[in-house]
């Protein structure tokens, strides 16, 4: 469970490096730094690709200005597709992390697993923001609804730290 | 199964991505009664699937219409959202070629075509094969190595009819 004052579980995410995917531990990654995580249900599809991804992307200098070291967002897609997307979407080019969740490990260990057979989605994650200092959440907002990205956006997440 | 000249392929349910979002497709539906070529490949947006692959589909697409081929049907263990946006990057969907969703490996499985590499994130994908049905039976398949772009490309399997 993903939990204010708690720590997250150690995961094994993959980015894409010059030379392929590359993994990377998660726990090392949050160390000594305050990054911003945000997960979404897939690459590609409506609610992340037009609300939830944007929103991160225009507000990157206000993370920025708030000392927010890296902004992350994270899916159960593997690394190809991840880095596809954040090229496609301008989201690297604004600066943030593409990281994949390939085999839906993280997901399932903090509880946000998400399955929606009919739509081709299995094992991924829940839609959610948080802020993470040191490696500890400091800050979660997990959406309520489906197809929807409200609590979970950008603005809302920044509005908290 | 394997995949054996002369064989019908298992019954399948893919997905497709249509007006209002994924909507499920029978294989059988698409092969009865219609000449139509099958080719399956590890993951969208990986290297030699979106540099190889499907442009050797692309290439070969009208020839293969001139022998009489009603569909070109291209599937990869993805969802259907990625499947969509894959074919509007590679200019597959411009080309005619269907882009189908196996998300939840059911097919490939069922073919004993799965192929795995955790280093580069990807579970329970499918080796590369294309293929000739005829009426859902298989009349031709150039079926690949794991990990190899060879025989299963458009000009090889054209070279067979």
């Amino acid at each position: 469970m993903i939990e204010v004052g708690k720590g997250l579980p150690d995961a094994v995410l993959l980015h894409m490096g010059a030379n392929g995917p590359e993994t990377v531990n998660l726990s090392e990654r949050l160390a000594g730094r305050r990054v911003a995580i945000f997960a979404v249900p897939g690459a590609f599809t409506p609610t992340c690709d037009s609300a939830h991804l944007p929103s991160f992307i225009r507000n990157m200098q206000g993370f920025i200005d708030k000392r927010v070291d890296e902004v992350i967002c994270l899916s159960a897609n593997d690394a190809y597709v991840m880095d596809y997307w954040g090229r496609h979407s301008g989201a690297i080019a604004a600066g943030i992390t593409m990281l994949a969740d390939h085999d839906g490990a993280f997901a399932r260990a903090t509880g946000m697993e998400y399955s929606s057979p009919k739509s081709g989605m299995l094992n991924r994650s829940r839609r959610y923001a948080m802020m993470v200092d040191n490696g500890i959440v400091t800050v979660f907002h997990p959406e309520t609804g489906t197809g929807v990205c409200d609590i979970s956006g950008g603005e809302a997440l920044l509005a908290a730290i | 199964m394997t995949i054996s000249v002369g064989d019908t392929l298992p019954e399948a349910h893919l997905l497709r991505m249509g007006a209002n979002g994924p909507e499920a497709v029978a294989l059988s539906s698409l092969t009865k009664g219609r000449k139509v070529v099958v080719f399956a490949l590890p993951g969208a947006y990986t290297g030699p699937c979106s540099t190889i692959h499907v442009p050797s589909f692309i290439r070969t697409a009208d020839a293969f219409r001139a022998k009489g081929v009603a569909e070109i049907i291209c599937i990869a263990v993805n969802d259907p959202f990625v499947m969509k946006a894959w074919g509007e990057a590679t200019g597959a969907a411009a080309a005619g070629i269907s882009m189908l969703a196996d998300s939840d490996g059911a097919l490939t499985h069922a073919l004993k075509m799965e192929f795995t590499a955790p280093p580069l994130g990807l579970f329970g994908r499918s080796n590369r094969y294309a293929l000739v049905l005829e009426d859902g039976k298989i009349t031709h398949a150039n079926v690949d190595a794991p990990g190899v772009c060879n025989i299963s490309t458009g000009e090889e399997l054209l070279a067979t009819l």
